[in-house]
């Protein structure tokens, strides 16, 4: 019993100072370990420090995913080299049962997804929920294992900020491409640059 | 046996708090192969909900007190943005404290989604499913399925008609259920945990609206029983908010699953 506490107080103090340097509104106060395609396992938080495009979709979806994630490809093609370089882009699979690493390896295949600034990973059913909670993704599984959800693909700056959403067909109208261009060139500072600035 | 642990957990947590064995008072429901309101899929009429364990009565502003003390990064003025609104618990007078304005047996509201998480995670429980809630809410004092009766709609209506603003009750007020549970009509709204499913924007776009390509996936999830007004009000009611809205009469009740 008192190494639970312990425990649970250790992890408290880990948040509270992880947090402590965050924006408010930063998704990397969420604590969510994903699993790559690779197999490894990566915190979300440890993304932090690139700008991100952030979509989540599964790997047997034949209807708006396959579209969702040619956009990816075209905004990450329409990009100036340097912006490209700085992106990093995340799909997260909704199908926490049946999208394992290895899935979702023959998913990057089928896509010829290959270049390692593309994330493609797995979640818990219950971090899932909570990622779509933050990202205003709604969906439900279907009994034929198929999933009924929204298609939205979010961006994020370095430091976890929401800075444009785009819904459905919608994401390939240009002005989600001029955005994304702006944040991932670095054009825009991002909030904590703006704390830093601000006196205290 | 796991939950009897959970709730010496609970104990611990609340050392002298009279609200600790009201925290932790569970009815059983289920199992049951279930009607649901909204079909679960296109061409499916029935859920089947597996047996679970739900609080008697909502979580109290006394019981969310002892939460926030605990942990004082869910206080209102410690809480990131990306989890609340800014209405967040501020009927109370202080981040810390109930004040006039909030009785400790009043429901706890002005809570988003993600702060009834954390308190139900706290104590070893979890939010209810939407089909858990509308199972246990079906059913009245001697019925587990009460739907079709004329009474326990006009009941609820009678609730939702009540004008606004006034103080809201303790918990407990309303008359329990079959299953011993009360307040699931004639207090408050209720996060449920997936929440985030019931898309009834979406089910609609998707009647051949060029908006369509905005949801994935098979078709139209529609109304199976379009006069069951006080269960579409509550759907059409959550499907609105978002994870971190707050409202004044937005609240929840934890669950729980059976133990082996």
């Amino acid at each position: 019993m008192r190494s639970l506490v312990v425990a649970c107080f250790l992890a408290l103090c880990m948040r509270v100072a992880l947090a402590a340097e965050l924006p408010g509104d930063s998704l990397y106060r969420l604590e969510i370990p994903l699993q790559t395609a690779d197999g490894t396992t990566v915190a979300l938080p440890a993304l932090r420090g690139k700008p991100l495009l952030i979509t989540l979709f599964y790997s047997q979806c034949s209807s708006v995913c396959p579209i969702v994630t040619a956009q990816l490809q075209n905004i990450d093609r329409h990009l100036t080299p340097i912006a490209r370089h700085n992106l990093a882009i995340l799909m997260v699979s909704l199908d926490s049962d049946r999208d394992s690493p290895q899935a979702l390896e023959s998913f990057r295949q089928q896509h010829h997804i290959d270049d390692p600034r593309w994330i493609v990973a797995r979640a818990s059913a219950a971090d899932v929920r909570l990622l779509a909670a933050v990202l205003g993704v709604r969906y439900r599984e279907l009994p034929d294992q198929s999933f009924n959800h929204s298609a939205v693909i979010t961006l994020l700056d370095r430091d976890g900020a929401i800075k444009a959403r785009a819904e459905g067909i919608r994401a390939a109208d240009g002005a989600f491409l001029q955005k994304v261009q702006a944040i991932a060139a670095g054009a825009e500072t991002s909030p904590r640059d703006r704390e830093r600035a601000r006196p205290r | 046996m796991r939950i009897i642990l959970a709730c010496l957990f609970v104990c611990l947590l609340l050392p002298g708090s009279s609200d600790c064995v009201a925290a932790v008072e569970r009815s059983t429901i289920g199992p049951s192969d279930f009607v649901p309101v909204l079909a679960p899929a296109p061409g499916q009429q029935r859920v089947h909900v597996a047996a679970f364990l739900l609080d008697r009565t909502p979580v109290t502003n006394a019981q969310f007190l002892e939460f926030v003390r605990l942990h004082p990064q869910w206080r209102r003025d410690r809480i990131a943005s990306l989890f609340a609104d800014s209405e967040y618990l501020s009927h109370w007078s202080l981040p810390d404290a109930l004040g006039e304005g909030a009785l400790g047996q009043q429901p706890v509201t002005r809570v988003s989604w993600f702060a009834a998480r954390a308190f139900c995670t706290a104590a070893g429980a979890r939010l209810p499913s939407w089909h858990e809630w509308e199972l246990a809410a079906a059913a009245d004092e001697t019925r587990t399925d009460a739907r079709s009766s004329s009474e326990w709609r006009e009941h609820i209506l009678d609730w939702y008609a009540r004008p606004a603003g006034q103080p809201l009750p303790i918990v407990g007020s309303g008359t329990a259920n079959i299953y011993g549970i009360h307040d699931l009509h004639g207090l408050i709204w209720e996060w449920v945990e997936d929440f985030g499913s019931l898309m009834v924007s979406g089910d609609s776009r998707t009647q051949g609206d060029p908006d369509k390509l905005a949801f994935c996936g098979a078709g139209a999830l529609s109304a199976q029983d379009r006069d069951n007004y006080p269960i579409l009000m509550r759907i059409a009611y959550l499907s609105a908010q978002e994870a971190r809205s707050t409202g004044r009469v937005l609240g929840f009740r934890c669950a729980a699953d059976v133990a082996p």
